[in-house]
C-alpha cells in the first residue's frame, strides 16, 4: 500500500505545455531567488518562542512569507515578536494587535476545545509544507496527529457541484480510504463535503483544511460533518480559533491542501475557482495533479479540461486514481461497483443502452425508437433501481448504482 | 348576479341641482356631471330646477358608468319630453359622452340577462355592445348609436335597423393564433399537457429561463375540449363585466390569462375599491390560468387560489359587498429552478448558494401545490437537441383524442359531483382505478425508495387513470403508474436535498 515514489507518478505533469506554465509566470517564479529560506531549527523551541508565536500567528497582516523572512534574520518567534513590537518589522497595526493579544487565554481556548498548536519542527508537523514558499510557522490541529494519517490525498472541486460530480468525488474518496489512504479536503460544500462524507462513511480516516479557525464550522451546515472530520483524522487551520471565515482566506487554505497532500484530485471546477488554484500549488511543489474530465460543453469541467490539457493524469474512476498513486485494494473497476445487472425486461434495456450523454426523455425516445410514454416509464423505473438520475428535465446514468447506499446516510 | 334596478326622477323646485340618491357608487356620481351636457348636446332640454334621481332597491350598491342612460332618460320622462309607456318594459344601459353618444360600456351581457330573467321585453344598449346583448335568447336589442336615437325609439319616431347579430354556431372551430405543431421538441411537456388537458389537471414546469415554458403553456387552450354554449356564455358573461370583451359576441376560445407577477390578490382574485371586479382567475374561467415566475408572486396573492381551485369559484367579501364569481381553470405554474434560474442547465452554472436554492424550492412547495398533480421539469435545448427533434403533432389531432379521454371520464364520472379525473377526491380515484398487480408493486416500491408522500400517491394514481383514458384502457397498468411517476420532478428535488 505504499505511494509510488513521485517521480514516476509525476512523469506526467512534466509536458512541454509546463514550459508555457513557467513563462506565464508561476508562483514559484515571481519568488525565484527567495526560496532557499528556511526556519531557523531553533525558531519556536522554547516555552517562550511558543508563546511569542500564539501571539504572532494571531496578528492580521503579517504573512507568513514575511514572517520567514523575519525569521530568517532574528533567529527566534520571541525576537520575531520583539523587533514587531519595537516597529522594525511589520505594520502599526501589526503591533497595536500584538499588545492586545494574550497568549495565555489563546492557549487557554485551545486546550478548552481540544486542539493544540504544532509549530514548524515539531515533530508532527508535516514535512510537505516546507514545500511552500511560504510555509506557515504553526498550524493549529484538532484530532489526531496528522503523521499517523499517511498517505494523504486531495479531493478538491466545485462547491456549486452537479449531483454526478458529488458521486465521482465519493466513489474516489471511497476507494482511497479502502486503500488505506487519507483523504485531505477543504470542507466546503459541494465537492470537498462529498469526498469526506464519502471516506468516513467507508471507515477512513479525513483531514479537512479550514479557512476559518478550527472551533468555527464553516459553511454551517457542514458542522456535524467537520466533527465526524475530527473524530477520524483532524481539522487543520493557520488561523487561531475564533477566526471567522473569510474570502481571502480560502486560497491559503487551498496552499495548504496541496502542500499536505501527495496528490490532487479535481472533479469539477467552474472557471476561476479555487480548485484551479489548488491544482496550480500543488504543480509548483510538484505534487501529482488529478482531473476527471467532463464534457467540453460543461462549464463545471473547465478546470479539470484545462488541467488535462496542461499535463494533469485523467482520472475515470477510482481504478486509474488507486493505479496511478501504486495503492491497490484488489479488483476495483472505474465505475466503482459491480458491472449493470441484468434488467430482464427489454424496454428498460433499451433506454439504457440509448442513454450515452444526458438527455431529455423525448430523445431518448427517438434514440431507442420506442414511444415516449414507455420510455417515461422505463426510466422511472431505472430511477427506482438507482440506475439513473434526473437532473434539470435531462436524465443521465448514476456513476453508481447506489439504491443501498442511500439507506446508510 | 345581475339585478333590475329601477330608476326615479323628480324634478321640483329649488336650486338647479342633480341629485342622486340609493347607494349610488362613485362611477354613479359621476354621471350627475355627464349626463346634463349630454342631453343638451342631444337637443333636449335640462329643467332648470332641483331634479331627485333615485336608484332602487335603495340597499344595494350601484356603480359604473352604465347608469348614464337611465337617469338621463328619468329625467327627460320627469319633464314630460318623453313618453313614459315604454320605459318599464325595456331596460338600459350605457355610459353617455358630452355630445350624447353612446360609448361602449362594460356588463351589458349581465343587464340583458338580467332584463331577460326579469321578463322584460328588450334592452336599449350601445350599438358597440349589441351582439354581447344578443347572445340571451328571446330579448329584443335596440342598438343605440346616441341618447337621441334612444329618445327617438321611445317616441317612436326612431326604428333601429333590423339587428344583423351573427347566430351562435355549436361547434365551430375556434381561431386560433398557435398550434402544437409548431412547438419543436420539449415532448415531456407536450405529453404532460395532454395529460392535464385531459383528466383536468394542474401543472407546474421547471426550468431555466429560454426554455420554452410560456411557449407550451400558451398553446394548451387549443387542445381543451371545443366549450359549451353554457360555458361560453359564462365566460363572455364574466369578460363582459370585467370590460374586457372586444368585438362584442360571444368568446368562442377558452381564455388564456397570465397576470404578470406584481399582481395584487384583489386583481387575482377579484374585487377593488366600490365596483368588485372579478379577478384573474374568474376572466380564465373555463381557460387557463398561466403564471409564469410562480415565486415571485406575492404570497396573499397564490394563498387565495386554493378556494378556485377547490371549488371553482370565488367568494369575494368587501365592505361593498359580497360578490360569488365563477373561477373554474386549468392553473399552469411556471418557475425557475433557482433564483439565478440555472440549476441542472447544461450550459450555465448556477451561482445560488445551496440554501438559498432550499429555500426558494420550499417557496414551491405548500399547500397550493398539493393540487397540482403533473410536476415537471423543462431543460433548455441545446442548439443540436432542437435540431434533432421533430416538431410536434397538430393541435386538433391531439384534441381529438383529449376528446376522446375526457368521454370516458364523462361516463365513469356520471352521477357523481365530479367531471374529470382531477376533480375526484384521493380515495374516490383510488376506487376508480383499479391497478393492475405490477402497477401495484411498482407504486409501493415507490412509496418506499422515492419517499413518495400520501398526497404524491393520490395524485400519481389520478394522473395514471388519466394516461389509462388516453390509452383506452379500463385497468390502470404499471406502465400508465410508471408515466405518471414520471411528472412528479420538483419532489424529487426536495427528496434529493432531504439525502444530500
Amino acid at each position: 500500500m505504499d505511494m509510488a515514489s513521485s517521480q514516476e507518478t509525476g512523469r506526467r505533469l512534466r509536458r512541454p505545455s509546463d514550459l508555457a506554465r513557467e513563462h506565464r509566470g508561476t508562483r514559484r517564479s515571481r519568488v525565484a531567488g527567495a526560496i532557499d529560506l528556511t526556519w531557523p531549527l531553533e525558531f519556536a523551541r522554547s516555552q517562550e518562542d511558543r508563546q511569542a508565536l500564539l501571539v504572532i500567528l494571531s496578528l492580521p497582516s503579517l504573512t507568513p512569507r514575511r514572517l520567514l523572512e523575519l525569521a530568517a534574520e532574528r533567529r527566534t518567534a520571541t525576537s520575531c515578536l520583539r523587533a514587531i513590537n519595537a516597529g522594525i518589522a511589520g505594520s502599526p497595526y501589526d503591533r497595536r494587535h500584538a499588545s492586545s493579544v494574550d497568549p495565555g487565554s489563546v492557549a487557554a481556548s485551545l486546550e478548552g476545545l481540544g486542539g493544540r498548536l504544532v509549530a514548524v519542527h515539531d515533530s508532527d508537523y508535516p514535512l510537505g509544507l516546507l514545500d511552500l514558499v511560504d510555509p506557515p510557522a504553526g498550524l493549529f490541529v484538532r484530532g489526531h496527529a496528522l503523521q499517523e494519517l499517511e498517505p494523504r490525498a486531495a479531493i478538491v472541486g466545485a462547491r456549486n457541484c452537479s449531483p454526478s460530480g458529488e458521486e465521482i468525488a465519493g466513489t474516489l474518496a471511497e476507494a482511497l480510504a479502502k486503500a488505506g489512504a487519507c483523504v485531505v479536503s477543504g470542507g466546503a460544500r459541494g465537492i470537498d463535503a462529498a469526498a469526506h462524507k464519502a471516506a468516513l462513511r467507508a471507515g477512513g480516516p479525513s483531514v479537512a483544511v479550514l479557512g476559518s479557525g478550527i472551533d468555527v464550522p464553516y459553511p454551517r451546515e457542514n458542522a456535524s460533518l467537520l466533527k465526524d472530520v475530527a473524530a477520524s483524522g483532524c481539522l487543520v487551520s493557520e488561523y487561531p480559533p475564533g477566526t471567522k471565515a473569510e474570502p481571502f482566506r480560502f486560497p491559503a487554505r487551498n496552499r495548504i491542501i496541496a502542500g499536505l497532500s501527495r496528490a490532487v484530485v479535481v472533479v469539477e471546477g467552474a472557471g476561476g475557482s479555487g480548485s484551479m488554484i489548488t491544482a496550480d500549488q500543488a504543480l509548483d511543489l510538484g505534487r501529482d495533479v488529478f482531473a476527471v474530465p467532463g464534457a467540453v460543453s460543461n462549464p463545471l469541467a473547465t478546470v479539470p479540461l484545462a488541467l488535462i490539457r496542461d499535463g494533469a493524469a485523467l482520472i475515470r474512476g477510482p481504478r486509474d486514481l488507486l493505479d496511478d498513486l501504486g495503492l491497490k485494494i484488489g479488483a476495483i473497476s472505474n465505475e466503482g461497483g459491480p458491472g449493470l445487472p441484468a434488467l430482464g425486461d427489454p424496454a428498460l434495456e433499451a433506454v439504457l443502452s440509448v442513454l450515452t450523454v444526458p438527455a431529455p426523455p423525448d430523445a431518448l425516445a427517438a434514440s431507442a425508437g420506442l414511444p415516449l410514454p414507455e420510455v417515461v416509464s422505463a426510466l422511472v423505473q431505472l430511477e427506482l433501481m438507482g440506475l439513473v438520475r434526473e437532473v434539470g428535465g435531462r436524465f443521465e446514468r448514476r456513476a453508481t448504482p447506489a439504491l443501498a447506499s442511500r439507506h446508510k446516510r | 348576479m345581475g339585478h333590475v334596478i329601477t330608476v326615479e326622477a323628480h324634478v321640483g323646485r329649488g336650486l338647479p341641482a342633480l341629485v342622486v340618491t340609493g347607494l349610488p357608487g362613485a362611477g354613479v356620481q359621476d354621471a350627475r356631471e355627464r349626463v346634463r351636457p349630454a342631453v343638451e348636446s342631444s337637443g333636449l332640454q335640462w329643467p332648470l330646477r332641483r331634479v331627485v334621481v333615485n336608484l332602487s332597491p335603495a340597499g344595494l350598491r350601484k356603480d359604473g358608468p352604465g347608469f348614464d342612460l337611465p337617469v338621463a332618460l328619468g329625467v327627460l320622462a320627469a319633464s314630460a319630453q318623453i313618453p313614459a309607456t315604454k320605459l318599464s318594459r325595456y331596460a338600459f344601459s350605457g355610459e353617455l359622452s358630452l355630445k350624447g353618444e353612446l360609448v361602449p360600456t362594460a356588463g351589458i351581457l349581465t343587464v340583458a340577462m338580467a332584463a331577460s330573467t326579469a321578463g322584460l321585453d328588450g334592452v336599449v344598449v350601445p350599438q358597440a355592445n349589441a351582439a354581447e346583448a344578443g347572445l340571451v335568447d328571446g330579448l329584443a336589442v335596440i342598438a343605440a348609436p346616441d341618447l337621441a336615437s334612444a329618445v327617438g325609439f321611445l317616441r317612436g319616431t326612431w326604428t333601429p335597423e333590423p339587428g344583423a347579430l351573427p347566430p351562435f354556431q355549436r361547434g365551430a372551430e375556434p381561431r386560433r393564433d398557435v398550434d402544437f405543431s409548431e412547438v419543436r421538441g420539449q415532448g415531456v411537456a407536450r405529453r404532460a399537457l395532454e395529460i392535464a388537458a385531459t383528466g383536468g389537471h394542474n401543472v407546474l414546469m421547471v426550468g431555466p429561463p429560454g426554455a420554452g415554458k410560456t411557449m407550451v403553456a400558451r398553446r394548451l387552450p387549443t387542445i381543451l375540449p371545443a366549450m359549451t354554449r353554457q360555458e361560453a356564455l359564462e365566460v363572455t358573461r364574466l369578460h363582459s363585466v370585467a370590460g374586457i370583451l372586444s368585438g362584442g359576441g360571444l368568446v368562442e376560445t377558452r381564455p388564456f390569462r397570465s397576470p404578470h407577477h406584481s399582481i395584487s390578490s384583489a386583481g387575482m382574485l377579484g374585487g377593488g375599491s366600490g365596483f368588485l371586479r372579478p379577478g384573474e382567475v374568474s376572466l380564465a374561467h373555463n381557460g387557463v390560468l398561466f403564471l409564469d415566475e410562480l415565486t415571485e408572486f406575492r404570497r396573499d396573492a397564490l394563498e387565495g387560489l386554493r378556494q378556485p381551485l377547490e371549488d371553482g369559484r370565488v367568494v369575494v367579501v368587501r365592505s361593498s359587498g359580497a360578490v360569488d364569481f365563477p373561477a373554474r381553470f386549468a392553473l399552469i405554474a411556471a418557475s425557475n429552478p433557482c433564483p439565478c434560474g440555472y440549476r441542472g442547465d447544461q450550459r450555465r452554472s448556477c451561482r445560488c448558494l445551496p440554501n438559498r436554492v432550499l429555500a426558494y424550492r420550499q417557496r414551491l412547495s405548500g399547500p397550493m401545490l398539493d393540487r397540482v398533480d403533473i410536476q415537471l421539469s423543462v431543460p433548455r435545448l441545446t442548439r443540436a437537441e432542437l435540431l434533432g427533434s421533430e416538431s410536434g403533432e397538430s393541435s386538433v389531432r391531439i384534441r381529438e383524442r383529449v376528446e376522446l379521454a375526457r368521454e370516458l371520464q364523462r361516463q365513469r364520472l356520471a352521477g357523481t359531483p365530479w367531471a374529470c379525473n382531477a376533480q375526484m377526491p384521493g380515495a374516490f380515484a383510488r376506487k376508480l382505478a383499479p391497478l393492475t398487480d405490477r402497477a401495484e408493486s411498482l407504486l409501493s416500491q415507490a412509496v418506499e425508495n422515492l419517499g413518495l408522500s400520501g398526497r404524491g400517491f393520490d395524485r400519481a394514481i389520478k394522473v395514471a387513470r388519466t394516461i389509462a383514458d388516453l390509452a383506452g384502457h379500463e385497468r390502470v397498468s404499471a406502465e400508465h403508474i410508471g408515466e405518471a411517476l414520471g411528472y412528479r420532478t420538483p419532489a424529487r428535488a426536495e427528496e434529493m436535498a432531504q439525502v444530500g
